[in-house]
Parts: structure tokens; C-alpha cells; sequence
């Protein structure tokens, strides 16, 4: 009785697998001798990821010998299994995500962090802002309850009561600050806030970074198999990515236009991926990375990101983070 | 489970007069309505969706036919599925019960985390939004099947056994032609349920479909956007299920049926009390089976593919059990006080509306019209604008609930109410009894299996309701700590509210059959016998 179930499954799968099947026939003779990985990104295609684009548009990993998907994410899109799983070389995940991941017996390192700084702000109006973490008291805040964790680590970084903060439920959306229901909302510097700003709201945010919240964001992470079986390929695809990220800082616009070209069917429109894409830069760029290259960071910082991460319940350890990659990349 | 079809007496001028009535004021008060709340972000206006339809049609046009193909695809390989499950039950009759079993629970696994479970095991491509829409029809087609090949009179089979002709026979010459009116009524329901499958199965990570483009929409406060993707998703759902209404027409000799529920336990007693036991046990042990060989024979890795004994552990033996079964249970808690009144109201009002418009039949024709129409709208698409419009508190919840459960309530009730025998109404007429007494005493019996068939199946259908609300928009309750436990890796809390969600489905499924069994015997005997 099991039999017509497993068919059916069985059915989808050779389905599935035919469509896969016909998939890389076509691109066998394109993909020869190349090697194929790929990367699991943690959100919908945008200019978030512009800089993969950039090193995929220019050749740069196939001059490498590397055939690279990029893997698109998505609200309810698993990051960290296809890793484990080695359905995908590296994914994009966060420190607070791959930690979690680790405690649940994931092997995972971190290999670079393209968001040095975090990209979480409150997100207030000019005409009742929040400007430093102790405006927040007396305020209505509009954010996924999940986050709760989060909110409570910043008041506890700078002495804030959380209790004279009202939390409200709200889905990820500008609307509830919009229409006044609350006074600030918990989100990326880089996507309400533009949303709002191309539609003509000016908003003030407030980086929690810059207020002692570190937890490195866009981290790449890697399986210890792959980093002590295939460190050539993660060399190849991170050296890609540095050299496209540096294109990126080069001219935002045109990491933008281009993404919105390779993307025709994602409904991006330009002017929101250009400002998102000038909004990231100071995230992803400083004074140490213009001196060590894209994707470093320094002891100092992951001791601030383990501090973090143990008030959000994490408990880490400095070897999660593994830089012999970048090292051999910017040797190199 | 119910299907209800607009067929039967074709439609008068002055019925389509009126149903083109409603739908003028419907656009014009929308209008108005969005004019009253410009600057909101919450409601867009007909006339912006239409422009924004008309300068995004390639895209919009690449987006819906993406998702259509998968839907499509989804729909046939679901109904194939439902085919070939209705087959194996005729053939091996003693199993029928635990095939049934099996494919309820199979139907009530939650979307929300089978979709990123889908998404590990296909890898990149279609396969996830193809599998969560066949996932998302095949009940609804199996079970009418189970019971349209069963529909004909025994003296057809004796028939063909005079003739000498065996079992083949008698299933191509008497039980398809049976069956025939009751697959369309599955597949007339399965069209719109393929497309919400498809939708949700592009949250998981598909490159484009007009799910991408609905998440693109409302991180950028993008109303027109957002309104007009529900617009056409809604559009084209009712055009799918009218275009299988009209296909149905075409072919069948009689209107498909309406009521639409598997058939009940034949034995009474203590031998009924063993036969569910049995099933029960039975139906448990092959889905524990399933589950784990499926794991083995792909041989999915343990950190995401949890085995049966992984979530045993996760719930009993191991050190933080206790804490696993405390969260479950209190999100279980936050999301009842909106599933239950939800799911009352929206059978409280079903049936109420359905009683009214049987006292008031002159408004019925368009407003049934219209109900089986937006029956059709799909709740992924629904629950952003529902939650725009109410909010995020318990209101907005609840209100989602009781819209998914009101249609389906609403039309069956419709449909039973009119199933009242001519001639007792003739009886009652002849006594010079009112439309009161004739409700009570007639229709309302009448229209009880009706009603019971449609809260059944509105259990999986308001859980679906309210883990969709809960993960896209409240973060409350179970719905969401599924999505959260996905994002965190803790898988191990994730199989756990699976396998939870899945056997509540079952088990409310089951009470409000015993409810009706208990409800008929005592209010309706006649109607026991189906």
C-alpha cells in the first residue's frame, strides 16, 4: 500500500531529475573542464549579491576553472542544509544564524564577512526620531517578535530599560511605521529605509552597530570537509568574489544596472537597487578592509561579535571563524 | 469535504444582471475606499492596479505563466497521485481505510515547513512548487473518487457479470462513467489549490513566479504592486475553476455533485471502536515507515532529515524535552485563540448566510455567484491585503480564518439546503407550515451532512490559514515557530511541530466526524445512510 506514494514521490523525483537531467546536458559542452559549485545566497537576487554578479558577468571564476550557480534564497529558502549537505560549496548565512546552525551540530566555519557591520537599524520618522539607543524608551516599536533577542542585546549594551519599550508584531514591511501605528521599526539599513526613500518618506536610522551590537552579516561559510578537502575551488570562488566586490565599490550604479540586466524576471526596479546598493558600501567597506582586501576582519572584532552573540544565548568560540582562505587568497 | 459548482439551472439575464451589479459596486466602492485611505500604504485602487498591470504586463505576463506552468504540473501529477491512490483502494478493498488514513495525514502537513524540507531534497529548480501544488490537490480529488466509483446502482454489475464480463469491465463501463461528475468536482476545486501550492513553493528560493514577485512587493511598500499580483492571482484562479466548470458541463450528462465526503465507517459498536483503532495504528505505523525509508533510501543527511526517533528523542528522552514540549505547547496555545473562533465564526456565518438566503432566495443568485468565486482566491495572496486592511492583532487572524472557512461552509449549506425532498416540502406546504417551520424541519436536516462535510475539511484548510497568517505577518504562534526554527536550524523543533500539526489536522478532522455522527443519529437519522 506504500507502493503508490513511493511512485508518486518516485514519479516527481525522475521528473524532476530528467528536467535536471536535460538541464546540464545543455550546458555540458559550455561547462567542460570546469568544475561545478555552488553558492547558496541567503535572499531573493538583488544588488545585495552584486558583487557574485560582477565576478559571474566577467568570466572571473571561469578563468578560475569554476562553473558557478548562484543558489537564490527566499523568505521560507533553507540556507545552511544545502552546505551541510554539499549541495552548496559556501552560503551566505550571518553569525548569528551560522552560530545557531553550529550548536545544532553543523561543521561550519567562517570563511569571510562581506557585512563588517551589521546591517540592522531602528528606523524612525525625522519628526519623533531615534537617534541613540535611549530615545527607544517610551517608543512603539514594530518588528518580528523572533527579533526580541536582538532588541534586548542592544538594551543591554547601552542601558536601555527593554520594559518601557512596547514591542508590536508587525511583518517586515515599512507600512506600520508609515501609517503611525509605531514609532520606529527594527530592520536592514538597507531595504525598508530605501523602500521608503523611493517613495518619497525620508527616514532617520539608527545603526546598531554604532552602538556596540556586533555580529558579522553576509558571512560566506564553509563546511571543515570542504575547507580540508576542496580549499582549491574555495579559493577560486572567494578570490572571485573579492575581485567582484572591489569591482562593486568601483561604481555602485553600474552593480545595479547590471543586476537588474541579469535579472530581468525578479521585478527590481533601478533606482531602489542603486540606492541600496550606495546604502551597503559603508557596511561592507573601511579603513581595514582598504588595507587587508574584501571580506577580512580582525581578532578585536570577533572577540566583540562572541560578547554579542552571548547576550543574544549564543556561545561561540574564536576558532568558528577560519581565515586561511582569505589569507591564501590575498597572498596570493 | 465540498465542492459546490454553479451549475444546474443555466443563468437568467436578470441573474447575470445581478451579478454584474454586484461586481460594479464591488470596483466602485474599492475605488472610493482606496481614494478615502491614499497615503496609508494600504489599499490600492482599481484604476492603479490596472495601470500598474498594464506597465508591468511582460513582466507580469513571464511571472504568471512560470507559476502557471508549475501549477499545471503540480495539478496533474496530484490528480495522477489521487487516481492511482482511488485505484489501489478499489483494488484492495481492505485497505481502503487506511489509504484514506494515510492521505489525509500526508495532505495535513503543514506548507509552511514542508516547503524549505522540499526545497533540501530538489536542490535549485521547480520541484518544490511543482510537489507543494500536487500536495495541495490530491485529496481534494482522491476522496470524491473513493466515492464516485463507488456510485452506481448494484444492478449495473449485474448486468455486466450477466454478460460474463469481470472485474475490468465493470471498471471501465460502470465505475469511470460513475466517477466521472465526481473527479470534475475534485479537479474543479483541485485548479485554484495548485496554483496557492505553486505560490508557496516559490518562498522557497525560485528564481521567478509571481510569489517572488509578491515578496519583492511588500518589502517595498509597493501597494499597487502587491494589489494588483492578488488581483490576477485571484483572477486567474476563478478563471481555472470556471474554465473546469465548463469543461465538466461540456462532457458529463448529468451535473457533477456537490457534496463531496468520503464515505462513513460501515460497521457500528464495539467492531466499529476496533476498526478505527486498527486503522489508526495501522495508517501511524506505514506513515512512521514512509517517513524514515524515504530518509534512508536518499540517504538525507541527519542535521536537516530528522527520523522518527530523532523527534521522540526531541520530545521525550532528551535533557531539554520538557523545554521542547513547553514551546510547542504554548505556541499551539497562541495560535488556537485565533484558529478556533476563526473556524467557528466562519461556519456560524457559512451557515447562516446559506439559511438567509434560503428565507430571501431573491438575492441568493448573485451573492452564491460570487461566493464560489472568491472561494477560489488564494490565502497567500489574501493574507497581506487582509492583514493591511485589519492589522496585525488577533482581528486580522481570525477574520483570515473564518474567510477560508466561511466559503466552503457556505456553499455546501447553500447546496444542502435545496437537497430538501419535494415532496415532505410539499407535505408541509399542504399543512399550511411556514418557511420557519419548513427550515427546521425539512432543510436543515437536509442540508446537515452537507455542513459537516465542509467543517471537516475546513480543518486542514483554516490550519493552513493560520500558520500562513502567523509565519507571513504576526510571528505568533506555531506557524511561525516553524519558519523561525527553519531559519535557526532547529530542525529537531521543526519535524516536532510537523509531526504535531499534522496529527491535530487528523485528529480535529476526526472529532468533527464524530461529532456528526452524533449529531445525525439524534437530529437526522435518515441521512446515516449515504
Amino acid at each position: 500500500m506504500t507502493r503508490p506514494l513511493i511512485s508518486r514521490r518516485a514519479v516527481l523525483a525522475s521528473g524532476t531529475a530528467g528536467l535536471a537531467a536535460a538541464g546540464l546536458g545543455l550546458r555540458a559542452p559550455r561547462a567542460f573542464a570546469q568544475s561545478p559549485v555552488s553558492l547558496q545566497l541567503s535572499w531573493l537576487h538583488s544588488v545585495q549579491f552584486a558583487g557574485s554578479y560582477i565576478a559571474l558577468q566577467r568570466g572571473w571564476w571561469k578563468e578560475a576553472g569554476l562553473d558557478v550557480s548562484l543558489l537564490q534564497g527566499g523568505p521560507n529558502a533553507p540556507v545552511e542544509p544545502p552546505v551541510v549537505s554539499g549541495a552548496a560549496l559556501v552560503g551566505i548565512s550571518a553569525a548569528d544564524y551560522t552560530a545557531a546552525a553550529v550548536e545544532q551540530g553543523a561543521p561550519f566555519k567562517i570563511i569571510a564577512v562581506a557585512m563588517q557591520k551589521n546591517p540592522f537599524v531602528i528606523a524612525s520618522l525625522p519628526d519623533n526620531p531615534v537617534k541613540v539607543p535611549a530615545d527607544l524608551e517610551g517608543k512603539k516599536i514594530g518588528m518580528a517578535l523572533a527579533n526580541t533577542p536582538v532588541l534586548q542585546a542592544l538594551c543591554t549594551l547601552n542601558d536601555v530599560d527593554i520594559d518601557k519599550i512596547e514591542v508590536v508584531p508587525t511583518q517586515y514591511s515599512a507600512q506600520p511605521l508609515t501609517s503611525g501605528e509605531v514609532d520606529c521599526l527594527l530592520c536592514w539599513e538597507t531595504d525598508l529605509p530605501v523602500a521608503m526613500a523611493i517613495q518619497g518618506i525620508e527616514s532617520v536610522t539608527m545603526l546598531m552597530a554604532d552602538h556596540g551590537y556586533a555580529v558579522h552579516s553576509q558571512t560566506y561559510i564553509a563546511t571543515e570537509d570542504s575547507l580540508a578537502n576542496r580549499r582549491g575551488e574555495l579559493v577560486a570562488l572567494l578570490s572571485g568574489e573579492v575581485r567582484g566586490w572591489e569591482a562593486y565599490r568601483e561604481d555602485t550604479d553600474a552593480a545595479a544596472a547590471l543586476t537588474v540586466e541579469m535579472f530581468p524576471d525578479a521585478g527590481l526596479d533601478l533606482e531602489t537597487q542603486k540606492l541600496q546598493a550606495e546604502r551597503q558600501v559603508p557596511l561592507m567597506f573601511s579603513e581595514l578592509t582598504d588595507t587587508h582586501g574584501f571580506g577580512w576582519w580582525t581578532d578585536e572584532a570577533v572577540a566583540e561579535n562572541i560578547a554579542t552573540l552571548a547576550l543574544l544565548g549564543r556561545t561561540v568560540t574564536p576558532d568558528l571563524w577560519d581565515r586561511s582562505i582569505l589569507e591564501e587568497v590575498h597572498g596570493s | 469535504m465540498s465542492a459546490a459548482a454553479d451549475h444546474g439551472v443555466a443563468p437568467t439575464t436578470a441573474r447575470r444582471f445581478t451579478g454584474l451589479l454586484g461586481v460594479v459596486s464591488l470596483v466602485v466602492g474599492w475605488e472610493l475606499a482606496a481614494r478615502a485611505l491614499e497615503g496609508a500604504f494600504i489599499l490600492a485602487a482599481p484604476s492603479d492596479v490596472a495601470v500598474w498591470i498594464v506597465q508591468n504586463a511582460g513582466l507580469l505576463g513571464r511571472a504568471f505563466r512560470v507559476t502557471l506552468g508549475n501549477a499545471a504540473a503540480g495539478f496533474v501529477a496530484g490528480n495522477l497521485a489521487a487516481v492511482m491512490l482511488a485505484a489501489l483502494a478499489l483494488a484492495w478493498p481492505r485497505g481502503e481505510r487506511v489509504i484514506a488514513g494515510l492521505a489525509l495525514l500526508i495532505f495535513c502537513l503543514p506548507l509552511v515547513a514542508t516547503g524549505p524540507i522540499l526545497r533540501v531534497l530538489y536542490g535549485p529548480g521547480p520541484g518544490p512548487q511543482i510537489t507543494l501544488a500536487a500536495l495541495a490537490v490530491y485529496y481534494t480529488t482522491f476522496v470524491p473518487l473513493l466515492v464516485g466509483l463507488r456510485a452506481a446502482p448494484s444492478s449495473w454489475f449485474d448486468l455486466v457479470r450477466s454478460y460474463g464480463r469481470g472485474a475490468m469491465a465493470e471498471l471501465v463501463h460502470i465505475r469511470a462513467a460513475a466517477a466521472l461528475p465526481y473527479l470534475f468536482a475534485g479537479l474543479q476545486i483541485a485548479a485554484p489549490a495548485a496554483f496557492l501550492g505553486a505560490m508557496v513553493g516559490e518562498f522557497t528560493g525560485a528564481e521567478r513566479g509571481m510569489g517572488v514577485l509578491t515578496i519583492r512587493a511588500t518589502r517595498a511598500l509597493d501597494v499597487d504592486a502587491i494589489w494588483a499580483l492578488a488581483t490576477v492571482a485571484a483572477a486567474a484562479s476563478m478563471a481555472v475553476y470556471a474554465a473546469v466548470g465548463v469543461i465538466a458541463r461540456a462532457v458529463l450528462t448529468e451535473p457533477p455533485p456537490v457534496i463531496l465526503s468520503p464515505p462513513p465507517m460501515p460497521r457500528t459498536g464495539g467492531a466499529r471502536g476496533r476498526a478505527i483503532v486498527l486503522t489508526t495504528a495501522a495508517v501511524l505505523g506505514f506513515a512512521l515507515l514512509l517517513w524514515w525509508g524515504a530518509m534512508e533510501l536518499f540517504d538525507l543527511n541527519r542535521f536537516f532529515a530528522k527520523r522518527p526517533d530523532d523527534v521522540w528523542a526531541a520530545l521525550v528522552t532528551a535533557p531539554d524535552a520538557a523545554e521542547t514540549r513547553a514551546t510547542l505547547a504554548q505556541a499551539l496555545r497562541e495560535t488556537s485563540v485565533y484558529l478556533l473562533p476563526g473556524f467557528a465564526a466562519g461556519l456560524a456565518l457559512g451557515t447562516g448566510m446559506a439559511v438567509a438566503l434560503t428565507l430571501l432566495p431573491a438575492i441568493g443568485a448573485g451573492a452564491t455567484a460570487v461566493a464560489v468565486a472568491l472561494r477560489s482566491v488564494p490565502i497567500v495572496t489574501t493574507a497581506p491585503l487582509v492583514v493591511l486592511l485589519l492589522g496585525r492583532g488577533a482581528v486580522g487572524t481570525i477574520v483570515l480564518v473564518a474567510v477560508m472557512v466561511f466559503f466552503p461552509t457556505f456553499v455546501a449549506c447553500l447546496h444542502g439546503l435545496r437537497q430538501a425532498p419535494g415532496q415532505v416540502i410539499d407535505v408541509l406546504d399542504s399543512y399550511a407550515a411556514g418557511p420557519i417551520a419548513r427550515l427546521w424541519h425539512v432543510q436543515l436536516p437536509a442540508m446537515l451532512p452537507a455542513f459537516f462535510a465542509a467543517a471537516r475539511m475546513s480543518v486542514p484548510a483554516s490550519v493552513l490559514a493560520v500558520t500562513v497568517v502567523e509565519w507571513l505577518a504576526t510571528g505568533r504562534g506555531i506557524g511561525s515557530l516553524m519558519a523561525l526554527s527553519a531559519s535557526l536550524s532547529d530542525y529537531d523543533m521543526l519535524w516536532s511541530s510537523v509531526v504535531i500539526v499534522a496529527l491535530l489536522s487528523v485528529a480535529g478532522y476526526a472529532g468533527v466526524g464524530a461529532v456528526e455522527r452524533r449529531v445525525l443519529s439524534v437530529y437526522a437519522a435518515e441521512q446515516m445512510t449515504r
